[in-house]
């Protein structure tokens, strides 16, 4: 006797080819979607009003700090916003001072600042001031002491970052990592309360980051992918199929684990195996 | 003794805080850079240790030879590009290729493979047939549907549930959560700093 015909179960090496399989097809299916039946996140607009207001509130020719401290793994989520702002605000006519606190911050930082140069950014409109060290020490230290030591090397229209954050129109904290959005309102707000502040921050952000808003401490806030869909426009973004076939994919593994797991089977025996 | 020099030091940060005085100021000032001067004296520590670590795996034959090669090599090249004569330092066109070309894509690509292991990690937690995981899955299985991107209304209606209970359920447990911590933060630092308890620590 038996107990039956025992399923064939795909072995553990082959999900993730199949994953990555799914995920270039899709890739490659992406101009075949007509328009309007798959979008990112259904874009919602108010949070991406407030931050265009509070851009639209600053004065001619600003110098804006951007605090780039991102968490190099949840970046991606925030990449095209990040880009979209630094545009808007170029395009506006602000001079763009970028800093990190981390040396996460600083690695994207540099990489922003590559990009930006070969966009055509010249030193005189977009400068690169590198990590400062120390932390929230260092950040408290910046509110009036930011860049003196790169002045010898800064275009003459950064001159006033010798002043410190204080000096400046407007910080883009871009965050992801311990000092973030949190930080700069309880370093540098309570110490220079008329200084707007905008954040960017990946979705995982947005219960901590979003009183603040509230508070009237930050002048905007994008935090969800609804809010970089209708900020960044259309076409920014992960592709709608990719996005699809990815999140159908770990649907499926969930869905599957938990029928396993009430029939009281091997929950996860032809899940991907966690590499050794 | 340390925590006299604890009670000093956040007395005089708070009073800074409060009171404006350029003498005052000018000492918070010097606190601070010492705070970050050790900072810096850490960060430099623990890079001579993992030199040393590896280094000495490297000699010894232990260990990962081929890995400890690559992450001293991969120092070395930062430190050179950082350092040769005429360099800008970090601001070093070198440094910032090294960073933007090959640090943040490799870090990057590194990233990119949480989708598999979290996989990976749900395939082992639920051969434990933990209940938790089984709560915590169905809870990413539906906010996983709910945020599919499809267009129109229904997409519209499904997004704005993920969009609440991200803001109400999430929002509040990760406030509360907050709070709490905040509390018994500032409930610790005011009994350092009244000299209750850890006055020998």
């Amino acid at each position: 006797m038996t107990d039956g015909p025992r399923r064939r179960q795909l072995p553990g090496w082959l999900w993730p080819l199949l994953l990555l399989g799914t995920l270039a097809l899709s890739m490659l299916l992406e101009p075949a979607v007509p328009g309007g039946l798959l979008e990112v996140a259904n874009p919602d607009a108010s949070a991406a009003e407030r931050v265009s207001d509070a851009f639209d509130g600053l004065p001619d020719d600003p110098l804006v700090l951007v605090a780039m401290d991102p968490d190099l793994g949840t970046y991606p989520e925030i990449r095209d916003t990040v880009r979209a702002a630094l545009d808007q605000l170029r395009t506006r006519g602000a001079l763009l001072a970028l800093v990190s606190y981390t040396m996460e911050g600083r690695a994207v930082a540099a990489a922003e600042v590559e990009r930006l140069r070969a966009a055509g950014a010249s030193a005189d409109r977009v400068a690169d001031l590198g990590f400062v060290a120390g932390a929230e020490a260092g950040l408290v230290l910046s509110v009036t002491d930011l860049g003196a030591r790169e002045g010898g090397d800064l275009a003459s229209g950064f001159s006033l970052l010798g002043g410190g954050i204080a000096a400046t129109d407007m910080v883009l904290v871009v965050g992801g990592v311990d000092i973030g959005p949190r930080t700069w309102v309880e370093q540098v707000a309570t110490r220079v309360p008329e200084l707007p502040l905008v954040a960017i921050v990946p979705t995982f952000m947005q219960p901590e980051v979003a009183p603040y808003l509230r508070s009237g401490q930050l002048q905007g806030l994008i935090a969800t992918v609804r809010d970089a869909a209708a900020f960044s426009g259309p076409g920014a973004g992960a592709p709608p199929l990719g996005l699809l076939a990815g999140m159908l994919v770990a649907l499926a593994f969930v869905v599957r684990a938990l029928a396993a797991f009430r029939q009281g089977g091997d929950a996860g025996s032809d899940l991907p195996e966690e590499p050794a | 003794m340390p925590a006299t020099i604890v009670v000093v030091i956040g007395l005089l940060l708070l009073v800074n805080f409060v009171v404006i005085n350029p003498l005052l100021a000018g000492t918070t000032g010097a606190v601070l850079r010492l705070v970050v001067l050790l900072a810096a004296a850490a960060a430099l520590a623990g890079g001579l240790a993992l030199v040393l670590r590896h280094g000495s795996d490297l000699v010894r034959g232990h260990g990962d030879r081929l890995g400890s090669a690559v992450l001293l090599a991969g120092m070395a090249a930062m430190l050179v590009a950082g350092l040769y004569p005429g360099s800008q330092g970090a601001a070093d066109p070198v440094v910032r290729w090294l960073v933007a070309a090959l640090l943040a894509p490799l870090i990057a690509a590194l990233f990119a493979m949480l989708f598999v292991l979290l996989l990976g990690a749900m395939r082992q937690g639920m051969a434990l047939r933990s209940r938790q995981m089984g709560v915590m899955l169905a809870a990413a299985g539906v906010v996983i549907a709910l945020l599919l991107p499809f267009g129109g209304a229904a997409g519209e209606w499904m997004s704005g549930v993920a969009g609440w209970a991200l803001e109400v359920p999430i929002g509040g447990v990760f406030r509360g959560l907050l709070i709490g911590v905040a509390i018994v933060t500032a409930v610790h630092a005011a009994r350092i700093l009244l000299a209750v308890e850890g006055a020998d620590d």
